[in-house]
């Protein structure tokens, strides 16, 4: 019945190049930790894809519970936490998540660094890299702010100060940032949407833009 | 199959519009110029990957079940005593923009100099490192500049740390995280509901009229700390604090002071601090019905 | 036919028992994955799902009126409930319609109507009916459906006690056959 559901699909749009072409590529030996051990760290990459598949995954299902409010924020993050079955494990999975997602992008970009991966043809997909690194910087920066206890309240304080101490554009980077003059309820809120919506949406073209060149340039040769 | 196509049919009409059909499989990338044995993506390759995957799934559920996530006490802009600590990747940014020369004064060139121009170099790398050697030993400025900055960001962030821990070793403070466990741990243990901070029932005053409350603990300053009403601020809550220590125990912090309190046998005689022990150890939830 | 059946039948030439590499690879392939995804996945699930896991909580009775008050005139009352709503803890004001029923015994109703909870009260327009302000249902005294609505009007668990009565949860109408 599948392959019946599949030729009729199939036969209206010709999907079957699509996924040929990631399904049958040939993955080249000096990448391949089954033939030279030393290439486990051709790995990085795709575990980062992973951990932040799990991160989108656990983020969704938090907001279930989530409020972003001053007054409940810390309230909600304790009950699903502490009163909901499970919600130490997707809580926990989502913040040591956001650590582990930063080691294996590190590794990724170092990895991509010394083997000079990223020089000619591939400068693009560099930049392309270290942008998905910003954003994920950023979303660590946000999402930091969200249960609303002393350590995020204080960290966001501190981390809008050195926003609001470029020159000229300083003062209206932190006001933006905080929604006012104070880190408060306005904070809150915008932190939210950018943690939630702007940058998982800028995230997600990034590591379109990140598999098309990829694929589109395959993997660098050994040295 | 309802339609039967000649298989040799370059273009199949699907209502008015067109859709090629390729009759030749994609022809994958040729990896002849590279040595050994290449595989295919599915199932070959991707097999080997997701066994890395399963390992590294299994070690962090194992981390995520160990060590659940920290929360601390709710936000509270008047805490003075608050230590703040970014998330260890800001670590050596928040160290770095500490020196003489990268803040004050110098807080620009701190801010864009040391820390803006860096990140800009990198994003850019492809287009400093312009060169066709790939080997990072065959490009020892890239390299060197790379393997400086990894030095310089570990030194940042073990400065940072340990000067952390080192003012939270000075000033005896636990961080909240740890410090809330321990309180949750301890009400459970005596078969209390676990706490929820800023949501606890503080139980109602006993005694309130008593001129050891309106005037002796007055004198002392309790109220400065402990809230006008006893009611916590700075320091925790008094009132029902006879459900927690008794009356000794009370009157030896009182006299020696802990943690963030000051010992008050200075200020104090005597057989005062054994008056304050003595109503606080009367200050009971059950009492204050 | 198209091609990738082609294909299929010129890879497999001859019909085996055994695993061929390519199958074991991809059964192999295919386990690693739901591992994975159901390591990750699960406990989510078990975590969304919970409230309907959870244990609910017996309704607590709260004394509302005096028993000697309640005459055979359905008479309103409002009521404060405590409610915990996960992390939110609120006192919702709740209203009641009591009265005595033909048997002498105390019942009170809920005036959410059964048709699309609108707020019923007890005559205006229609005196000794229960009416709906939005389609013009119609309920008897003892809640039973006259129009419109599809079931009886719902009924307050009732307890008296010292000559108080006291409200409890809410359950189907029982007076009405």
């Amino acid at each position: 019945m599948f392959k019946n559901m599949y030729n009729w699909i199939d036969e209206r749009l010709d999907i079957t190049p699509m996924w040929r072409d990631i399904a049958d590529h040939e993955v080249p030996e000096h990448v391949n930790p089954a033939h030279h051990f030393s290439a486990f760290v051709y790995c990085f990459g795709g575990l980062t894809f992973f951990i932040t598949v799990i991160q989108i995954l656990s983020g969704m299902f938090l907001t279930m519970y989530y409020v972003p409010d001053i007054i409940n924020a810390y309230y909600s993050v304790d009950y699903l936490q502490h009163q909901v079955a499970f919600g130490a494990i997707v809580r926990g999975m989502h913040h040591w998540g956001a650590s582990l997602v930063i080691v294996m992008m590190f590794l990724h970009t170092l990895r991509v660094f010394f083997t000079g991966s990223y020089k000619a043809p591939r400068e693009m997909n560099w930049v392309v890299g270290m942008l998905i690194f910003f954003v994920m910087l950023g979303l660590g920066f946000t999402g930091y702010l969200l249960p609303w206890d002393n350590k995020a309240y204080y960290a966001t304080k501190v981390g809008l100060e050195i926003a609001g101490s470029v020159p000229y554009l300083g003062e209206y980077i932190k006001e933006l940032m905080n929604g006012g003059t104070i880190v408060g309820a306005q904070t809150l809120t915008r932190f939210f949407a950018i943690h939630v919506f702007f940058l998982p949406g800028a995230l997600l073209a990034l590591l379109a833009g990140h598999f098309f060149m990829i694929r589109k340039q395959g993997i660098s040769g050994p040295l | 199959m309802a339609h039967k196509h000649d298989p040799n049919e370059k273009v199949v009409y699907v209502g008015d519009s067109r859709i090629r059909r390729h009759n030749n499989v994609n022809v994958p990338h040729d990896y002849s110029a590279y040595p050994g044995k290449s595989e295919a993506f599915i199932p070959n390759f991707l097999l080997k990957e997701w066994m890395v995957g399963v390992v590294v799934l299994v070690g962090f559920l194992v981390l995520v079940i160990a060590e659940p996530a920290p929360l601390g006490y709710p936000a509270d802009p008047l805490n003075s005593s608050f230590i703040p600590m970014p998330d260890w990747y800001f670590l050596f940014l928040y160290q770095l923009l500490k020196y003489p020369y990268t803040s004050g004064d110098y807080l620009v060139l701190g801010v864009l100099g040391l820390s803006g121009l860096p990140f800009i170099s990198l994003l850019l790398a492809p287009f400093l490192d312009t060169g066709k050697e790939r080997r990072f030993y065959r490009r020892p400025i890239a390299s060197s500049l790379m393997i400086l900055s990894l030095v310089a960001c570990t030194y940042l962030t073990w400065v940072s740390w340990h000067h952390y821990q080192e003012e939270l070793r000075i000033n005896e403070v636990t961080p909240e995280h740890i410090k809330r466990e321990l309180e949750a741990e301890e009400a459970v243990k005596k078969g209390l509901p676990r706490p929820v901070p800023g949501k606890e029932k503080i139980p109602a005053m006993v005694a309130s009229d008593d001129p050891t409350f309106t005037e002796t603990m007055k004198e002392a300053q309790c109220i400065s700390c402990h809230g006008a009403e006893l009611q916590g601020g700075n320091a925790p809550a008094l009132r029902g604090v006879g459900d927690r220590l008794n009356e000794e125990e009370i009157a030896n912090v009182i006299t020696n002071g802990r943690e963030a309190m000051p010992a008050f046998k200075d200020q104090l005689s005597k057989e005062q601090i054994d008056q304050v022990a003595a109503w606080l150890a009367k200050q009971k939830a059950e009492g204050a019905e | 036919m198209d091609h990738k059946q082609q294909q299929d039948t010129a890879h497999k030439p001859a019909k085996r028992k055994e695993m061929t590499r390519r199958q074991f690879l991809s059964y192999t392939l295919g386990g690693a994955g739901a591992f994975m995804a159901g390591g990750a996945i699960l406990p989510m699930i078990r975590f969304a799902v919970d409230p309907i896991l959870q244990k609910k909580e017996q309704g607590a009775f709260v004394k509302v009126i005096e028993e000697s008050k309640v005459t055979n005139e359905p008479t309103e009352v409002k009521f404060k409930i405590h409610q915990v709503d996960g992390w939110y803890e609120s006192d919702p004001q709740l209203a009641a319609w009591i009265s005595k029923g033909d048997d002498g015994k105390i019942f009170a109703l809920s005036p959410v109507c059964k048709h699309l909870g609108c707020t019923v009260h007890w005559g205006g327009e229609d005196p000794n009916k229960y009416n709906c302000p939005c389609h013009g249902a119609q309920y008897t005294k003892d809640g039973k459906n006259l129009k419109v609505a599809p079931k009886p009007l719902d009924e307050f668990e009732v307890k008296t006690d010292n000559g108080w009565v006291y409200l409890g949860p809410l359950e189907p109408n029982s007076r009405v056959k």
